[in-house]
Order: C-alpha cells, then sequence, then structure tokens
C-alpha cells in the first residue's frame, strides 16, 4: 500500500480553503453529526446567520438526496457511499460540493436537469419551486431530486454545476457544485 | 381530551397539541430524512380537531430550518387550515422569529403567500 502522506494531504486542504471533507458511507446520524460540525464551524467563523443557513440547508438537501437515491436503488455501502466537501472559494463565498455514484442514465437526467434550472432567475426559479411542491408525493419521487435541487439552485448565488464521470458500463459519478 | 406532545430532537422539531386550549405548538429545526412519518401525526390530530372540537385551532410556530421535505409537509398542514378556513371555522397562524435570523421570515412569508387566513409572522423580541 502507498504510505498516506497526511501532511500533503493537509497542505492541500489548506491550499484549496476546505473546511470540512467526508468520503464514505453515509448514514442518517452521520447527516446529521456532520452537519453539526459544519455549523459549528460557520458560527466559529463568525458567518452570517443567512448565508450560515443557507449553506447548511444545502449541504442537508445533497446529503439526503444522496441517501434517497442510493437506498431506493437498495446499494451497498460501498456502492451508497457520498463524497462531501465544504469549502470557501478565492472571494470567501462557500462552496458546498457533494458527490456519488449514480447510474449512468439517472446521470445524464440529472445533470439535464441541472442545466435547465442554470438558464432561470431567482423569480423564475420560485415559480418553479412552488410549482413542484404542488407536485404528488409519487412523481416527485420518480422525478428524482426535483424540489431539492430547485431549493439548492434558489440558495446558490451562481448556477448549480453538476459533472458526470463515466466509472463502468453502466454506472458513473455525478459531482453536484453549488456556490452559496 | 385529546393532547399529544412530541420530544425535539436535533433534526426534528417539540411538537405539543393541546385540544382544550386549541393550540398546537412547533418548535426548532425540522430536517428528519422521512418527514411524512412525523408531520403525519400532526395532520391527523389536526384533522381531528378540525372535525370535531368545533372551536378555534391556533399554531405557534417557531421553526427554524426545514427541509424540502418538512416544507412539503408544512405546506400539507396550510392547506388543511386555508380549506378549513374557506368551510367558515376559526383558524390562525402565528410564526415567530428571531430578528437575527431572515431566512426564517422568508420562509414564513412563502408559505403566507397561498393562505387567506389570518397569518401573522412576528419577530419574538
Amino acid at each position: 500500500m502507498e504510505p498516506l502522506d497526511l501532511f500533503g494531504m493537509r497542505e492541500s486542504y489548506n491550499r484549496q480553503q476546505i473546511m470540512l471533507c467526508f468520503n464514505g458511507p453515509i448514514s442518517r446520524s452521520l447527516i446529521e453529526e456532520i452537519g453539526n460540525a459544519l455549523r459549528n464551524y460557520l458560527s466559529s467563523e463568525n458567518a452570517p446567520a443567512s448565508s450560515a443557513m443557507d449553506v447548511f440547508a444545502v449541504y442537508i438537501e445533497m446529503t439526503q438526496n444522496i441517501r434517497h437515491y442510493t437506498r431506493q436503488k437498495d446499494w451497498t455501502d460501498p456502492e451508497a457511499g457520498a463524497t462531501v466537501v465544504v469549502a470557501r472559494d478565492e472571494q470567501g463565498r462557500y462552496v458546498v460540493s457533494a458527490g456519488n455514484l449514480i447510474e449512468s442514465a439517472d446521470g445524464e437526467r440529472l445533470q439535464a436537469a441541472v442545466q435547465a434550472l442554470a438558464g432561470l432567475d431567482k423569480t423564475e426559479l420560485k415559480a418553479r419551486y412552488k410549482e413542484q411542491l404542488r407536485k404528488p408525493r409519487d412523481e416527485q419521487a420518480s422525478s428524482g431530486a426535483g424540489l431539492g435541487l430547485i431549493d439548492i439552485a434558489r440558495k446558490a448565488s451562481e448556477p448549480l454545476e453538476a459533472t458526470l464521470r463515466e466509472v463502468d458500463a453502466s454506472r458513473s459519478f455525478i459531482s453536484l457544485r453549488a456556490v452559496i | 381530551m385529546n393532547d399529544f406532545s412530541i420530544a425535539g430532537t436535533q433534526s426534528s422539531p417539540a411538537i405539543r397539541g393541546d385540544w382544550a386550549q386549541g393550540l398546537l405548538a412547533m418548535q426548532g429545526d425540522s430536517y428528519p430524512e422521512n418527514s411524512y412519518e412525523l408531520f403525519h401525526q400532526v395532520f391527523t390530530w389536526i384533522e381531528a380537531y378540525l372535525a370535531d372540537a368545533g372551536r378555534p385551532l391556533h399554531l405557534e410556530l417557531r421553526l427554524l430550518y426545514l427541509n424540502t421535505s418538512s416544507i412539503k409537509a408544512m405546506m400539507d398542514i396550510f392547506d388543511l387550515l386555508e380549506a378549513a378556513h374557506l368551510a367558515g371555522k376559526a383558524v390562525s397562524v402565528s410564526w415567530l422569529y428571531d430578528q437575527r435570523n431572515e431566512r426564517v421570515v422568508e420562509l414564513a412569508e412563502e408559505f403566507k403567500e397561498d393562505c387567506t387566513f389570518p397569518f401573522d409572522v412576528v419577530s419574538h423580541d
């Protein structure tokens, strides 16, 4: 096994202003605990209450979407893992990113949904959000991450980005990135 | 008569239904993975109260952060109140917030847009 270079990892995290990162199987309680740590970090950095709440909200929606998706697929722990990073960009804005394995067809659909939202302004996003909120629950479940995705887009200060990388014949890794 | 209370946790609000007072109070954050289970009890209590109590119902909310599935569940509750209001029943909501948290006001105001019954969004200090 290649020896772990913890110092190198630390330098890289610091350089990229990563406040918090996680990689592995994610449970309900882990989402809450990491969320707690995130809130504490934000409060110790004296982040304004509204940005702290937006960062937390985006983190919760992204991770719970991953949980819902992987449980719906009935995947095992290693497949159902999430990669989550909360960082700051050069301008000091918070950036929340989360990635997970996804069936390639679902990944393409999600990416198309993200791209469709990217062209909407805040008023259009609100209209889309209210429309989605009124859809029956089963319809929401089948569309996958509909309401959560719009909610994330509404809290973001830039259009969301979704990148897809092929892993094998049927699966890909999707990364979603939101700048608050 | 038919009171109920659910203790709050880190990710779910404290909820109390007082039949004699005609009061339903909810306080805290709400982001459980499955908010349907939690809110179903609240929904059922409100439905029973509106059908049987024959008295006004008031909701006192001190909710902070709601994930989207909790927002959906709250919308179902407000729709229930709206239907009762249109049927001539006395229902009202007050949503109390801390002035420092403008996101709570935005959330409450957005719910209020779709309601015609008395819905106050008030700062609690």
